[in-house]
């Protein structure tokens, strides 16, 4: 099945790349690579494999660090999972290869205060314009930090 | 030639919901555009953090009207994969049958608001007329015509008897000589084939770049519907074609979606002669264990996606919603490019836009 | 005299409006659905309009959110009087499901003066003409 050779190839080119083991409900692979290699990962399934299929980028607040999950379908579902500290979080915009994350990125910039670099619109997205509640999906409360 | 900017929205007359273009034209031609969604933004991502499982079947069945069953679906499929449930056949069948039926009445409506958009009222009286004959059938196997309230954790809490199913097939046939008398007017309707066909080309490259979903994409070449290449609920029980086209006009939207609409009756009737007998649900835990899953359906807009994350308390740490209609918007702009501006209306009906959906 | 020829053409061709401040759309198709034949509002009088100047009736649909609300002020402010607000749906009465989003401040009645309350989630398009017909008598 084309994600276990993209899972594949994703190994042999970013070693440190770490494979969920598993069978994940539903059948997604979760590949967890850090947070330089994601334009070269998203280069590769571009170039490589003609994978433009990016169906969102979810970001969300663990309590310990920022996780941003690329959601792909390939034919099956494959996600790559990127870890960022909570403070001052930036990596690189993918919208140079899949203009279609666009809207991704201006979402979680937005939601947690992540900064894209080489994202073009640094517009609000979809909080009004007079917003002042800080970024929406940062866990505040101290109750809301999980162990 | 000066630069004009024409504001549409957040009120317009086009507009069912809040959303606001501002349109750059130079004489009749559109230069460019942009774009402000967010008016419907309730944070429900947010709000669904801070309530349990079962109560975010309420929420989330209001994220958007129109679709409001395939989110419950989306959702309940993900939780009950974290719980390791399997849900009964006589259980996925009914969940599959409102999923068709709700697509039958979401393309309905958009063939009525697409043909108000371009002036045809006569079509929009005629389509919505015979979509009520969808929501009584939705209102008689689960109480409401717009919020059904259908999915529980684990299955579906309606039923029906064989009366009540002949009955449905009655109707269901009748509504398809409905449709294919709908589909034979604005194909031959040379008016509404003028002021579609050619309007609001997209290329598959387009599509693809953007990661358009949906009878948008289908309708430019692109051959993915997650019911065949992902099947849930029972669609791997079931056999259907997936409708494409080439052009990615608004005309091929069109045929696209009635096309859709036709194969979506065939499926209701297979759905329903080949009903199993057995239980509707299975109990679920009110905890769910930790873990994450991201559980994806064809919506009638396209390819919806639900991620969500447990701490193995009784409410989610995390669901995020990817809705059909937004990569639909990112691409918005490079479609109404070099468009006159009498054809706006054609491309914004055309692309069938739910922005409760897109803002959630 | 003049006041009893008003009050009777207000009576029998009440022209609505319909914005939607944030809502899922439930309520916004059911509103659409009275124009259609099987409830067909028309035959009490009543159009749909495309601009605020034209009409008597604003149905407001969803809760309002923050982004909506200075838009909806402008659209009653533009409404000639006298006018009516109708808050069409539990969202636009009370927030509804919503109440307590970061971004919801509530019902329509926050903004807007309403002349009548329309429950339902969606507000069915029996009630809502119910509703408009009490509303119409009451004047």
């Amino acid at each position: 099945m084309q994600v276990e050779e993209i899972v594949h190839a994703l190994r042999k080119v970013f070693p440190t790349a770490s494979i969920e083991p598993g069978q994940s409900p539903l059948d997604e692979a979760f590949v967890a690579l850090p947070a330089n290699c994601i334009l070269a990962a998203v280069k590769l399934l571009v170039e490589r494999f003609d994978i433009y299929h990016l169906s969102t980028i979810t970001g969300q607040d663990t309590g310990r660090e920022i996780e941003l999950l690329y959601h792909f379908w390939a034919g099956g579902g494959l996600t790559l999972r990127i870890s960022l500290p909570r403070e001052g979080a930036h990596l690189a915009s993918v919208t140079g290869l899949i203009p279609g994350a666009a809207f991704y990125e201006r979402e979680v910039r937005e939601m947690l205060g992540v900064a894209f670099d080489g994202l073009a619109d640094q517009r609000p997205f979809l909080l009004p314009d007079d917003w002042d509640g800080g970024h929406p999906l940062l866990a505040h409360r101290p109750e809301e930090v999980p162990e | 030639m000066t630069k004009m900017i024409i504001p549409i929205g957040p009120q317009h007359p086009l507009l069912k919901e809040p959303l606001s273009f501002q349109l750059t034209v130079t004489g009749e031609r559109i230069v460019d555009s942009t774009l402000r969604i967010g008016y419907v933004y309730r944070g429900i991502e947010r709000l669904a953090q801070e309530r349990s499982y079962v109560q975010n079947l309420h929420l989330l069945e209001r994220v958007c009207g129109i679709c409001s069953h395939i989110h419950t679906t989306v959702y309940c499929q993900g939780v009950e994969a974290l719980l390791e449930l399997e849900v009964p056949p006589r259980g996925l069948y009914l969940r599959t049958l409102l999923c068709e039926l709700e697509r039958i009445h979401s393309h309905l409506l958009w063939m009525g608001v697409l043909a108000e958009n371009v002036g045809f009222t006569t079509i929009f009286m005629y389509a919505w007329r015979d979509r009520e004959i969808v929501l009584d059938i939705m209102e008689e196997l689960s109480g409401g015509r717009v919020a059904h309230a259908v999915n529980i954790v684990g299955g579906v809490r309606i039923d029906l008897d064989e009366e009540h199913r002949d009955s449905i097939l009655e109707r269901l046939d009748l509504l398809r000589g409905k449709v294919e008398d709908l589909l034979g007017v604005v194909q031959h309707e040379r008016s509404f084939r003028a002021r579609t066909q050619g309007v609001g080309k997209m290329s598959l490259e387009q599509v693809r770049r953007h990661c358009v979903v949906g009878p948008v994409a289908r309708a430019a070449g692109l051959d993915v519907d997650l019911r065949r290449d992902a099947p849930y609920a029972a669609y791997d029980r079931l056999a259907f074609r997936v409708v494409t086209a080439q052009d990615g006009d608004v005309w091929a939207c069109t045929w696209v979606r009635m096309q859709e609409a036709l194969e979506s009756l065939r499926l209701c009737r297979q759905l329903l002669s080949e009903l199993p007998e057995g239980p509707l649900a299975v109990k679920a835990a009110r905890r769910v264990p930790a873990g994450e899953v991201v559980s994806r359906a064809e919506a009638p807009r396209g390819e919806l996606l639900y991620y969500i994350r447990s701490d193995g308390s009784d409410r989610p740490a995390r669901i995020k919603i990817r809705t059909p209609t937004l990569p639909v918007l990112s691409v918005l702009p490079e479609q109404l490019r070099g468009i006159h501006t009498a054809d706006v209306p054609a491309v914004l009906s055309g692309v069938d836009l739910c922005i409760a959906c897109a803002d959630r | 005299m003049l006041e009893r020829i008003v009050r009777w053409a207000r009576r029998r061709s009440p022209w609505v409006l319909h914005f939607n401040s944030g809502g899922c759309n439930g309520c916004d198709i059911e509103i659409l659905d009275l124009l259609t034949p099987r409830y067909d509002v028309e035959r009490l009088g009543i159009l749909k309009q495309a601009s605020p100047r034209h009409a008597d009736i604003l149905l407001c649909t969803g809760p309002v959110t923050r982004q909506s609300r200075d838009r909806l002020r402008r659209i009653y402010e533009q409404m000639p009087a006298p006018n009516w607000v109708v808050a069409v749906g539990s969202c636009s009465c009370s927030g509804g499901i919503f109440h307590g989003g970061q971004s919801v401040l509530g019902g329509v009645d926050q903004i807007l003066p309403v002349d009548l309350y329309l429950p339902g989630c969606p507000c069915r398009p029996e009630a809502t003409i119910d509703g408009l017909v009490r509303l119409l008598e009451m004047t």
